[in-house]
């Protein structure tokens, strides 16, 4: 018990309250007040994958639809006037929870390759259906839409505010993944990943274990897709495609698997850099491109990877 | 359960792989408390047999009964929660962690906070229960060793630790001492002896090397080609005439 009882340290607090001090910064304008939201959400989700992919050992393909479908929920419910917070935060759990139970049922009898691609394909199903249902507005998606509110009367109406709802789901989640994978349940996931069969000739269901930290991952993630549409009023099945995916997965690598933090700055990093360059360049997937992968061949630890690295040199 | 009934009992088994009879009609019981060896040339079906008791294939026919309970067709983490443990005879366990980590996730399988809800947060404490198993094996000061750091010696340590920590009533032990030097051989033979007679264990045993079971096993059956072709004291074992027909007349071995 006595390890798992303190499982925030003084540095990650220290760096919630500087990232909390943020917006007081003089250069903070509300485009860099979005650019944060957006690092930082996307930061949350490949710590999310994290999970799946550093601990378990598991690589989903299709989270952008765990993603796209929070985004959605919380979308149907503003447009129909349905403003609270909490309402579609509580609605993406309930949607996302019943999609990633039923994928997470099927892939998770999977391994490797086909577990991955199991995620894929349905998570293009879900694409698909709402690039084509009109219902949802097709390739438009939902938008428009009007803002969240906190509670009766407290909009979420300014950058700020939404910046600091985006921080409190990064507290939040991380608090739950740091708790999670230092716990019994979390020693068992990195088993599954050291050796499958092993775990299970030790008495573990590993098929309930799997299923249990996907639909965490997803949840979270769901979460996200929720608080992105809230930002940005807008739901699209952009959101959905699997390139989306690609990134979740390229941001856990550049930032470390298995880690926690990593993906975080990963995430991050991957948010600032795609935005910085395209701000310059048409072409700025190719800049992208190597830049990731030069950190694929010769950080493979990932970025905080390089502290260990240093530590050994000094 | 009475001290008479066997621990383990299999049943007439028999296991098909397409037309290959890996194994054939084998029966045998195992009283409690016992080392119980069985014994073969490679390809005897050993390997197959244990397999078959620890859940990993289903018996084609035949049936495997622990503590009076049928156990045929359970998947391998049923048949390890009532009680059966398995080592592999090549090396099994958690390369990328460390040998504390490794033993520690087998014995907080059997923590009361496991398959419950509040294990996604608690962690149980069994740090008493990995440091003994790893004293027992001399391992205590590799405890923070990566596994797959281990020497060879040490890993097939490892793997039984992870099977005790369990807290097993019968142990299936699968060629422990393979690879080992006739020195480590004699070393392994001797702490496993002493440990199963400590904790009260049942040992069911397979092996290849003769020599090995014979000075440890109460009784041994021997398998060829699928097929039991003795049983009894290992004085009866060492003096049948099909079992010297077995090893010593074209078997590989």
């Amino acid at each position: 018990m006595s390890k798992a009882s303190r499982p925030v340290s003084c540095g990650a607090v220290v760096v919630f309250a500087a990232l909390a001090a943020l917006p007081l910064a003089p250069f903070m304008s509300k485009y860099y007040l979005l650019l944060a939201f957006d690092a930082l959400i996307f930061g949350a989700i490949a710590m999310s994958l994290d999970l799946l992919m550093g601990y378990t050992g598991l690589v989903s393909f299709g989270h952008a639809a765990f993603y796209g479908l929070g985004a959605y929920a919380a979308a149907v419910l503003l447009e129909r006037g349905v403003l609270s917070l909490w309402a579609c935060l509580g609605f993406a759990l309930v949607v996302v929870g019943v999609y990633a139970w039923i994928v997470a049922y099927f892939a998770t009898g999977r391994r490797g390759i086909y577990f991955a691609l199991l995620t894929l394909i349905f998570a293009e199903v879900v694409y698909t259906f709402f690039r084509y249902t009109q219902t949802f507005g097709g390739s438009d998606g939902i938008q428009g839409l009007p803002e969240a509110v906190l509670l009766p009367g407290v909009p979420i109406d300014t950058p700020a505010k939404k910046y600091y709802l985006v921080l409190g789901y990064l507290a939040v989640a991380f608090v739950v993944c740091r708790v999670l994978v230092r716990s019994h349940f979390g020693k068992v996931l990195v088993a599954i990943r050291e050796n499958e069969d092993r775990a299970r000739f030790l008495g573990y269901d590993v098929q309930r274990y799997k299923m249990g930290v996907c639909m965490i991952s997803a949840l979270l993630t769901g979460i996200g897709g929720a608080l992105y549409a809230i930002r940005a009023a807008y739901a699209t099945p952009d959101l959905m495609l699997w390139t989306e995916s690609g990134e979740f997965i390229i941001s856990v690598m550049i930032g470390g698997l298995g880690t926690l933090v990593g993906p975080i700055i990963g995430g991050a990093f991957f948010t600032i850099l795609r935005d910085k360059v395209s701000s310059y360049v048409d072409w700025y997937f190719i800049v992208i491109g190597l830049v990731l992968i030069g950190i694929v061949l010769f950080m493979p630890r990932g970025i905080v990877g390089l502290r260990s690295i240093m530590r050994i040199r000094s | 359960m009475t001290a008479s009934h066997p621990v383990l009992e299999v049943v007439a088994i028999s296991r098909s792989f397409g037309a290959l009879a890996a194994l054939t009609q084998v029966s045998f019981a195992v009283p409690e408390g016992a080392v119980f060896s069985v014994i073969g040339p490679n390809g005897a079906g050993k390997s197959t047999l244990f397999n078959v008791i620890s859940g990993l294939h289903a018996p084609t026919a035949g049936h495997v009964r622990f503590r009076g309970q049928d156990l045929t067709g359970l998947p391998p983490e049923l048949i390890s929660r009532r009680g059966i443990a398995k080592t592999f005879q090549i090396t099994n366990v958690f390369p990328e962690i460390s040998a504390f980590e490794n033993v520690r996730v087998a014995a907080q399988s059997r923590a009361s906070v496991s398959g419950r809800l509040p294990s996604l947060w608690r962690l149980p404490d069994v740090d008493r229960t990995v440091m003994q198993l790893l004293g027992a094996f001399g391992l205590e000061a590799r405890r923070d060793e990566l596994a797959q750091n281990l020497s060879h010696g040490d890993q097939r340590y490892l793997e039984i630790c992870l099977a005790l920590a369990t807290d097993p009533v019968l142990l299936l032990l699968d060629e422990p001492t393979a690879g080992m030097t006739p020195g480590e051989t004699k070393a392994a033979t001797t702490l496993i002896q002493r440990i199963a007679r400590e904790r009260g264990l049942t040992l069911l045993l397979i092996e290849h090397d003769m020599s090995v079971v014979m000075g440890i096993s109460d009784r041994i059956a021997v398998l060829h080609f699928g097929q039991k072709i003795a049983e009894g004291t290992p004085e009866e074992i060492r003096n049948d005439p099909a079992v010297i027909e077995a090893y010593l007349g074209g078997a590989d071995d």
